[in-house]
């Protein structure tokens, strides 16, 4: 008998989404808009992430005066850290802002750092490489590094929203947080798209050279997207982590923080935040099915149906790469003054001529 | 591998991400000969070359050709790369799940160092590889300089269009040309379970040294690549198993730190490469460095 989706997993699905559009919004800014292969998303997502399981247990140890070692009785400290956060709903928020705050700057800082080699003038390729190559570092050295978050034991998280009643409020409590950051984002995302930055950062998309004859300091340029758009993804690994709960050393790897989200900016349009959020929508809801029929398909598979996730996501990147590059929403031409006034000046040359 | 990546980047203009996993491939391909089929560890090489070379061929006809039709960017199929690798990461690991669930073998976490012999005193892996090496070396040196087949390949590195007015078949030389991008990483992979764990996501911890190796030689020569390459990995296996020694062994997790360190040196120190080095460059700065030293002497 096949099982059938519960509330359970609409909840679910409805947190990632929202996460995921947050770093597929940012993503888009960075590769949609400006072009810059970034293929070490998953260390911005993993920079908030981590950060989460690093930063504000120990705080709040400090904070409670807890003297024992924080990573050794990790489990009981961040059980009576809990046990405080319920009592006091003000604290809990504002460790949450806090650490939402400073796992953007975190990432941010990240971002500046991954955009030093554009300094270089170095070809996009070699940006990817090093990128790429930056990310798997990153994510071996918190997976040993045991001071971190003990690697791969992992840590728990404080839980900002334990003081709402248990149960689905506190799914509800996680989607309304992460519903105001996506708010934010896209706010921004959407903006930029609309100004004459956006118009610019395509520009340099099109044409590095052109742009900078015209005076525009394309590397800055290239830097400050990256910077905004890893602080952006951030923040998502942040949400992420606090709603696991727990963060261990194998999270935030590349397929599922920097690959899935190519794919779902591929899949909606290149510079396109509605063909985004379609894509991540569509690419999210296909993941979870997966997962949720995992069960299912185990009886008549031969294999672990996990790996069925890359099998797909590989096939349906190299499909629309080919066949649809230009996603389902592809971008739109530019337009500068409205339609009537293109019009009326049509009209008055038509005069005069 | 590092020639492989760098073959495929001077001779067709496609940034290879999934080098890396074409010899994950290989190491699968090793271990079905000696486990199905039981065909000794170095007779599966020739396994491992065809395997390879067919993968490489089929990535061009399914993958490069199509989008190059279409005329995707750099960008565009550098991620169809990177697709590509998921998908054939994915694809091992079902193979895993399949050798393990059909025929009860452990097909993760393998080393294939019991099939290995000793010669001298010397392991048979590292006398073998390292033939392999410069066979494979001396073979491409002579193909590419010696026969037409080598020169149209040449030719169709630097322009394309130009090489198929001239009459080249360019189409034929790009399937030989991904057949040898295949085979090479594959070849290469044989060698891997003999001293280390292999498993189907081995790519991940081999990439970073393949990549540096090729940044270092520069991204132009096979030639570079072997010398980036040998460099890297030289480096690599000394200064680790040197610092295990003199800081303990937790450093041995730490390795892919130096490869790292070196492509981010050459990326901003000599972006070109080993090739922008001259060694009048080099003389010139040892000198400078020893006079420096004498002065504070």
């Amino acid at each position: 008998m096949i099982s059938v989706p519960g509330v359970e997993f609409f909840t679910v699905l409805v947190t990632y989404i929202i996460i995921f559009l947050i770093i597929t919004l940012s993503y888009n800014l960075a590769y949609g808009y400006t072009g810059i292969p970034d293929f070490g998303r998953a260390m911005a997502a993993g920079a908030g992430g981590f950060l989460c399981g690093y930063l504000p247990g120990r705080l709040m140890a400090r904070v409670l005066g807890i003297q024992e070692d924080y990573l050794e009785n990790v489990i009981l400290i961040v059980d009576r850290i809990n046990r405080e956060l319920e009592k006091n709903p003000a604290l809990s928020i504002g460790l949450l802002v806090l650490t939402l705050l400073l796992a953007a700057l975190a990432a941010g800082a990240l971002g500046l750092l991954a955009s030093l080699p554009i300094f270089r003038g170095i070809r996009l390729f070699y940006l990817g490489v090093t990128l790429l190559s930056i990310q798997i570092s990153f994510n071996t050295i918190v997976y040993h590094w045991e001071p971190i978050i003990r690697g791969e034991h992992g840590v728990p998280v404080p839980d900002p929203f334990g003081w709402l009643p248990p149960g689905p409020m506190r799914s509800i409590g996680v989607i309304a947080t992460s519903a105001i950051v996506l708010v934010i984002v896209g706010y921004y995302c959407i903006s930029v798209g609309r100004s004459p930055l956006g118009r610019l950062l395509k520009a340099v998309r099109d044409d590095e050279r052109s742009a900078e004859a015209l005076g525009r300091d394309v590397r800055k340029l290239y830097v400050k997207v990256m910077v905004i758009s890893y602080a952006f993804s951030g923040v998502a690994g942040a949400l992420f982590a606090f709603y696991q709960g727990y963060v261990i050393g194998l999270h935030f790897e590349r397929v599922t923080w920097t690959f899935w989200p190519i794919a779902m900016v591929i899949l909606g349009g290149l510079a396109s935040n509605k063909g985004t959020v379609i894509g991540t929508i569509v690419f999210i809801t296909l993941k979870r099915l997966i997962l949720f029929y995992k069960a299912d398909l185990e009886a008549f598979l031969p294999f672990s149906p996990v790996w069925l996730d890359g099998v797909l996501l590989g096939i349906i990147l190299i499909l629309l790469l080919i066949y649809n590059p230009r996603g389902l929403l592809p971008e739109k031409p530019e337009i500068t003054i409205s339609r009537e006034d293109i019009e009326r000046i049509r009209e008055d040359v038509s005069k005069v001529l | 591998m590092s020639m492989s990546a760098t073959l495929a980047l001077a001779k067709t203009n496609v940034p290879n991400f999934a080098v890396a996993t074409f010899g994950t491939i290989g190491i699968y391909i090793t271990f079905s000969c000696i486990k199905l089929l039981g065909i000794g560890l170095y007779p599966s090489l020739l396994f491992c070359f065809v395997g390879g070379g067919l993968v490489g061929v089929l990535t061009y006809i399914f993958v490069i050709r199509p989008l190059r039709r279409r005329g995707a960017t750099s960008e565009e199929i550098m991620i169809a790369t990177l697709a590509l690798d998921i998908f054939l990461i994915a694809m091992l690991n079902i193979y895993a799940d399949y050798l393990t669930r059909k025929y009860k073998i452990m097909a993760r976490d393998f080393t294939l160092s019991a099939y290995d012999f000793s010669i001298f005193g010397l392991d048979g892996v590292f006398v073998v590889s390292t033939s392999v090496f410069l066979a494979v070396l001396v073979v491409l040196h002579l193909i590419f300089t010696k026969t037409n087949l080598g020169i149209a390949m040449k030719a169709i590195g630097e322009n394309p269009s130009l090489a198929e007015c001239d009459g080249v078949n360019t189409e034929f030389l790009y399937i030989i040309t991904w057949f040898i991008v295949g085979a090479l990483p594959a070849l290469a992979g044989a060698f891997f379970p003999v001293y280390w764990m292999s498993n189907p996501t081995t790519s991940m911890f081999v990439v970073v040294t393949v990549f540096s190796g090729c940044v270092l030689g520069g991204f132009t020569t096979i030639y570079d690549a072997a010398v980036g390459g040998y460099i890297v990995a030289i480096a690599q296996t000394a200064l680790v198993s040197y610092l295990s020694n003199v800081v303990g062994t937790w450093i041995l997790s730490y390795g892919f730190l130096i490869p790292l360190l070196i492509m981010i040196v050459t990326i901003f120190v000599f972006p070109e490469g080993l090739r922008s080095l001259s060694l009048d460059r080099l003389l010139r700065s040892s000198r400078y460095i020893l006079t420096r030293l004498e002065g504070f002497r």
